[in-house]
């Protein structure tokens, strides 16, 4: 059909139309196509915060906070390891970061250490209240849990996100710093505290496709 | 260049048989009518306080992946109205990762918007809706209770301004007064004074641009805080410079300040201006040809509405009248004003590049010609496309109050001073030390509340 058309003709189809149905297939996405990858690995997309930092930071951190000598220094003291828990964790960074996510990876790093003990957060805390009160008219006497038994926790570790970005065109320098502290509740004594700092060169192009 | 103005959309001198074959391609091609005029439904329910219609119309419409942003962003401010904050974010992630994605210059859309029109570009909204996301999401966060979550969104005004100011360091529309206002309220809020300090003087430097560029003066409520802060953080002689500026004092400032609570009424007034298209004949000077383009401009809605007036009453009873914070229909306006330019040589571009065409297939064959012409008539047409559902204004009160719990009244006044509307809202409590948030939307016909 198309040979048979006058050069003309062939001319609006060629200058008119094709571009038309160019733009109409711009705007047409490609279909979902999805591959899955090992959570350890790498994937930087858009040089926000991600897992990748979540997992790296907390663990680092952890793991340089149960080297330090504040624990040996209370184990001297005490028969039994130091009981943790976590307080606020404040996202003072420019971006949304799930912070249960970290706070979730730092968890587990400190209770898989096995040299500290982990007491439940004050949220936690008041579920399992409610469900002991429960017990104390619903469960049997002898599994009953008695009230006014819990381990209270000997250290609280708070913290905070920080982020500066500097730019200068479509690069972008973004430094992240996360610091933690663990203060003392008998005494409010700061005994340890963590530093931990990312920078990414996130560079955007000017043009696309 | 020799512009004329006329009202016919159809471009006039076609003769009959152009005139049908004009209509038979006008009728294939309907779905490319303009964004603004498919709005209008949505508007109409948003006008008679129904937003849940104005949601389930708004989804039900077709949305081209370039109009995308502007589908994210009217359903964040219709589940704003709705009260549905988490989810109206939700969309303004969504409408944000947009922007990050497609502020690249695309090769294939400039490409095809020289010949075809500029609405086949990827729209990702004018710097004044760039920053309003930002703004509404730390509402949003705010009528949530959030505090630390809205401070993440002050944090990216900040950026956003900053990017905005590398593509255009000299214009004051580069700067945004609320945004900045309404960060010092969230350092405040968080008891962070030297950076609050710090927002609210660069809002006053950008109230006092802006009032060069149109009718808006620094808000009274700033003016106070900035006294009252430079005071908090030891700023002696600015503090001093503020008050004999604004012929205010500390002491009597501090006098009126009854309570340690504080509310802060946000009235959303209006619906923003509304793109129509308009044709314009050009005689392009090269080829001594008049040629058709069509540009976009600006058609404010009408709105009766001066300012509210808000009463809370509990233990003691507080009453405060709004003031102008952020005139967005104006803002809109003032930056196609200032793109207006390019938006032009862009279009005479490509009615040129089309007569050209037209003329070269005319010379092959009548018919050709004719339908290249008839092309270029249907698919010139404005980029129509704005954040509609955009407030035309937000006015603030702020009442300094004792914690407890109030009963909230809510009056409208129009420009003679009359009570044009009044509704009760759903009791507050004000803690001590602490700021609560609240907005009141009046879309032009009726109101919509939320809290």
């Amino acid at each position: 059909m198309f040979k048979s058309m006058t050069p003309a003709r062939r001319g609006i189809l060629l200058s008119v139309f094709i571009p038309m149905l160019m733009a109409g297939l711009l705007t047409t996405g490609c279909g979902t196509k999805v591959s899955r990858i090992d959570v350890n690995e790498i994937k930087d997309l858009s040089g926000a915060w991600n897992d990748t930092d979540s997992r790296l930071v907390s663990e680092e951190m952890i793991n340089d906070m149960l080297e330090r000598p504040w624990i040996r220094t209370y184990s001297r003291q005490s028969s039994r390891p130091p009981t943790v828990i976590v307080g606020t964790i404040r996202n003072l960074s420019s971006e949304h970061i799930n912070l249960n996510t970290f706070v979730g990876d730092i968890e587990r790093a400190m209770i898989n250490s096995g040299r500290v003990t982990f007491v439940a957060s004050s949220q936690e805390r008041q579920e399992i209240r409610g469900e002991r009160k429960d017990q104390d008219i619903n469960a049997r006497e002898d599994t009953r849990k008695a009230m006014g038994r819990e381990l209270g926790a000997d250290f609280m570790l708070k913290g905070s996100i920080n982020t500066i970005i500097d730019m200068e065109g479509r690069t972008q320098v973004r430094y992240y710093q996360v610091d933690l502290t663990l203060i003392s509740l008998t005494d409010n004594r700061k005994v340890w505290l963590g530093q931990k700092k990312i920078k990414k060169l996130v560079k955007n192009s000017r043009l696309r496709y | 260049m020799l512009i004329n103005f006329r009202a016919d959309r159809a471009g006039g001198d076609c003769n009959t048989g152009r005139r049908h074959a004009w209509l038979l391609l006008g009728l294939l091609l309907s779905a490319c009518a303009s964004y603004s005029a498919a709005f209008h439904p949505i508007e109409k329910s948003l006008a008679a306080r129904e937003p849940a219609t104005a949601l389930k119309l708004l989804e039900d419409q077709n949305h081209s992946d370039a109009d995308l942003f502007l589908y994210f962003s009217n359903k964040a401010m219709i589940l704003r109205m709705m009260g549905e904050y988490e989810q109206s974010n939700e969309q303004i992630e969504k409408a944000k990762s947009l922007i990050e994605k497609f502020t690249a210059t695309s090769v294939t859309e400039e490409a095809s918007s020289l010949v075809i029109n500029d609405t086949t570009r990827t729209y990702i909204g004018t710097p004044v809706e760039q920053v309003m996301l930002h703004t509404y999401a730390a509402l949003n966060y705010l009528e949530m209770g959030r505090v630390d979550a809205a401070r993440v969104e002050a944090l990216q005004v900040d950026l956003r301004l900053k990017m905005l100011m590398q593509d255009d360091p000299d214009s004051a529309l580069s700067h945004d007064p609320f945004g900045r206002y309404l960060s010092g309220l969230i350092y405040e809020d968080l008891g962070e004074w030297s950076d609050a300090m710090i927002a609210y003087r660069k809002a006053f430097k950008d109230y006092q641009a802006h009032s060069g560029l149109y009718s808006i003066t620094v808000p009274e409520q700033l003016k106070n805080v900035l006294i009252l802060m430079a005071d908090k953080v030891g700023l002696t002689d600015e503090r001093r410079e503020y008050e004999k500026s604004f012929g205010l004092s500390l002491e009597s400032l501090k006098k009126e300040r009854k309570g340690t609570g504080e509310l802060i009424f946000l009235f959303h007034s209006g619906l923003a201006p509304i793109k129509i298209e308009r044709s314009v004949q050009v005689l392009d000077p090269a080829s001594r040809q008049l040629i058709r383009i069509s540009l976009p401009y600006y058609e404010r809605h009408e709105n009766p509405i001066r300012r509210a007036r808000i009463t809370l009453a509990g233990v003691k009873s507080y009453t405060g009248s709004t003031e102008l914070v952020e005139d967005i229909g104006t803002l809109e306006i003032k930056t196609l004003e200032a793109n207006m330019p390019v938006i032009a040589a862009r279009a005479i571009a490509r009615a040129v590049a089309k007569y050209n065409m037209a003329k070269e297939a005319g010379k092959q064959n009548e018919l050709a010609g004719l339908l290249v012409n008839i092309a270029d008539f249907v698919t010139e047409r404005a980029d129509t496309r704005s954040w509609l559902s955009l407030p035309a204004e937000i006015q603030s009160a702020r009442l300094n109050t004792a914690s407890g719990e109030y009963a909230v009244t809510v009056e409208l006044l129009d420009y003679n001073n009359n009570i044009v509307f009044r509704q009760e809202l759903n009791n507050i409590s004000i803690k001590g030390g602490r700021k609560q948030f609240l907005s009141f939307y009046w879309t032009s016909a009726s109101a919509n509340t939320e809290h």
